[in-house]
């Protein structure tokens, strides 16, 4: 479609062009498509960390919803439903590669106090108030399959621990611990990250 | 409370279920208000990640490909073509449909007249932004042409460059898609276009003498 329909059909409502999806309409399609097309092909990216990857179970994402929608009666919102199902996709993929969804339980003692010991040793490596969002991408990127499902689903598309213990297959308890280890790792890279800049620097 | 129970209950601590006992731990240990100060703020700024990231237009092609395969759109028929084949398109079809009338019936082409030297006019192309056909085969059609009207040679050559351009365009297409069927189409509609400009310069040549 070119800019300028687009532009036409962007007077669309979200609702009528759900509406007019269900009759084939080839413009509602496309309006829905670019109105959502960030939030569902961010999130395939943030969990996958794999452009083509992502490409693939956006379309496969967007394909499920369309064959779809004709059941859509609008019980929720329609990005709710889009986003479940766009997870779905993806957790579905991750488990067609053997990937971990939930990462392997890692709780010894020694873990568990390293964060600490680290931070007393350290204390000038904090954060400092601010990440760039770039930093915080890569970092999240490099994250182990397992703890990248957690924190996007919990930090970035902001879904509760029961629903990401009902979506991944684990207990709430382990979400929530899974999460903050995740946290954990993500804070060692960014400092890492952080570090070698300024290393650089001098 | 030291630092290890405050991180073993820092999850539930970030989640709102904060202790007086949690409180006075943070307020006296710089470790831990610091680890607690980067694990909130990572924490805020993974919303910034929800939508930041474009996908690359081609999935929308090939998803809208599919829709179509599958009959989910139903509206008047976009033409099969993506929109930078048929902006080729506009600037061939007079062309090589007259070229198409005009060849049906005459002879086919004859490999040893490409060759032929004949005087060479020069040339006048205008310059394109894309790089000049250089294969063996365009400098023989070339020739060949290069005897006819001053702007008919000129159309001929851009005709040329427009056909390599195209294909260019459709080997990219399939080089960062391999399997995708509509690029390979497109290729395969890319290099039967330079076939009719090569048989529409070929068969007036013929036709000629």
């Amino acid at each position: 479609m070119t800019d300028a329909k687009r532009s036409k059909s962007a007077k669309l409502s979200e609702p009528e062009a759900i509406e007019k999806a269900k009759q084939g309409d080839a413009e509602a399609f496309d309006f829905l498509y670019h109105l959502h097309k960030r939030r569902v092909y961010s999130l395939c990216l943030r969990m996958t960390g794999n452009t083509a990857s992502a490409e693939d179970l956006t379309q496969e994402a967007f394909l499920q919803l369309f064959r779809k929608i004709g059941t859509f009666r609008g019980e929720s919102a329609f990005s709710t439903w889009l986003h479940r199902m766009a997870v779905n996709v993806v957790l579905m993929q991750l488990r067609k590669k053997n990937l971990p969804v939930v990462p392997i339980e890692e709780t010894t003692e020694g873990e568990e106090e390293g964060t600490i010991r680290k931070e007393l040793g350290a204390p000038d490596e904090r954060l400092a108030g601010s990440i760039d969002r770039l930093q915080l991408q890569r970092a999240v990127d490099e994250l182990p399959p397992g703890y990248r499902t957690i924190f996007v689903l919990h930090d970035v598309e902001g879904y509760e621990h029961n629903e990401i213990a009902t979506m991944v297959g684990c207990s709430i308890g382990n979400s929530k611990s899974q999460l903050h280890k995740a946290r954990i790792k993500l804070r060692d890279l960014l400092r890492v990250n952080r570090a070698e800049k300024a290393g650089k620097r001098r | 409370m030291n630092c290890l129970q405050f991180e073993n209950a820092l999850s539930d601590y970030l989640e709102g279920a904060r202790s007086s006992e949690q409180q006075a731990h943070v307020n006296s240990c710089s470790a831990c208000s610091g680890l607690l100060a980067d694990l909130t703020l990572i924490s805020a700024e993974a919303v910034s990640l929800r939508e930041l990231d474009d996908p690359a237009p081609k999935v929308w092609s090939a998803l809208e490909a599919q829709l179509r395969r599958e009959g989910l759109i139903r509206s008047a028929a976009r033409p099969l073509l993506p929109d930078f084949f048929r902006r080729w398109r506009t600037a061939w079809l007079v062309p090589v449909a007259a070229a198409l009338a005009i060849a049906a019936g005459i002879k086919l082409y004859h490999p040893a007249k490409i060759g032929d030297t004949q005087p060479v006019a020069k040339v006048s192309v205008p310059k394109s932004s894309r790089a000049p056909a250089v294969s063996a085969e365009d400098r023989d059609i070339l020739k060949t042409v290069a005897s006819r009207p001053p702007a008919q040679a000129v159309a001929y050559r851009n005709d040329l460059d427009q056909a390599n351009a195209f294909i260019r365009d459709a080997q990219e297409a399939v080089r960062n898609d391999p399997n995708d069927i509509y690029s390979q189409q497109m290729l395969m509609n890319a290099y039967e276009q330079k076939q009719m400009v090569y048989r529409l310069a070929l068969d007036q040549s013929n036709d000629g003498q």
